[in-house]
């Protein structure tokens, strides 16, 4: 196997430990400094988020499209959605439960879509594009 | 956190030093990107707050 293939090879996993966790996809590529760093910051936007109220309905259907994409930019954070949801955060029918919760949606959005930039950045690393 | 303020200023560091550690290689240059882009936020925040003021809510 040359260096070229070593470098695909290493990607599909790095990307898939960046999608699960944010950081953890550097953390395999032995960017122990910068996975940590955003693993932190990710991690403390979805944190604050979730302890703002941000609303975590998983929402799949074409119906209501802005919801959809909403609920998809919270997904993309991995399993800190997933463990969230499971502890019983965000889940709630009443609509509005403080007066921050609209800072908690956008927290938690954001995030997740900082995690797919992350995603891709390990990729760059893995097939060499980024030192 | 029932500040806007405090809510603003934790969004932009936060994002902020993301985008610096992911756009920046070296210490000095994620430092004043990350200063940068912090500064950008939350001046940008404030003059378009200020700029809605005289519409009705």
């Amino acid at each position: 196997m040359d260096v070229a293939e070593r470098r695909t090879a290493a990607a599909v996993p790095a990307c898939l430990f960046a999608f699960l966790l944010p950081g953890a996809g550097h953390l395999y590529l032995r960017r122990t400094g910068k996975g940590l760093l955003l693993l932190g910051a990710v991690g403390a936007l979805f944190v604050f988020g979730v302890a703002m109220d941000a609303r975590l309905h998983m929402y799949i259907g074409l119906d209501d499209p802005l919801s959809l994409l909403r609920s998809v930019a919270q997904m993309a954070i991995g399993i800190p959605y997933f463990v969230a949801r499971g502890l019983g955060f965000g889940f709630d029918e009443q609509l509005v439960k403080s007066v921050a919760h609209e800072y908690g949606n956008t927290f938690t959005e954001v995030g997740g879509l900082l995690n797919v930039l992350i995603a891709l950045d390990a990729y760059d690393i893995a097939v060499g594009r980024k030192p | 956190m029932a500040s806007h303020l405090a809510n603003l200023l934790l969004f932009s560091a936060l994002v902020s030093a993301v985008f610096a550690l992911l756009l920046r290689e070296r210490t000095r240059d994620r430092v004043r990107f990350g200063l940068t882009a912090f500064g950008a936020f939350v001046l940008s925040a404030l003059v378009v707050g200020w700029a809605m003021y005289p519409f009705p809510g």
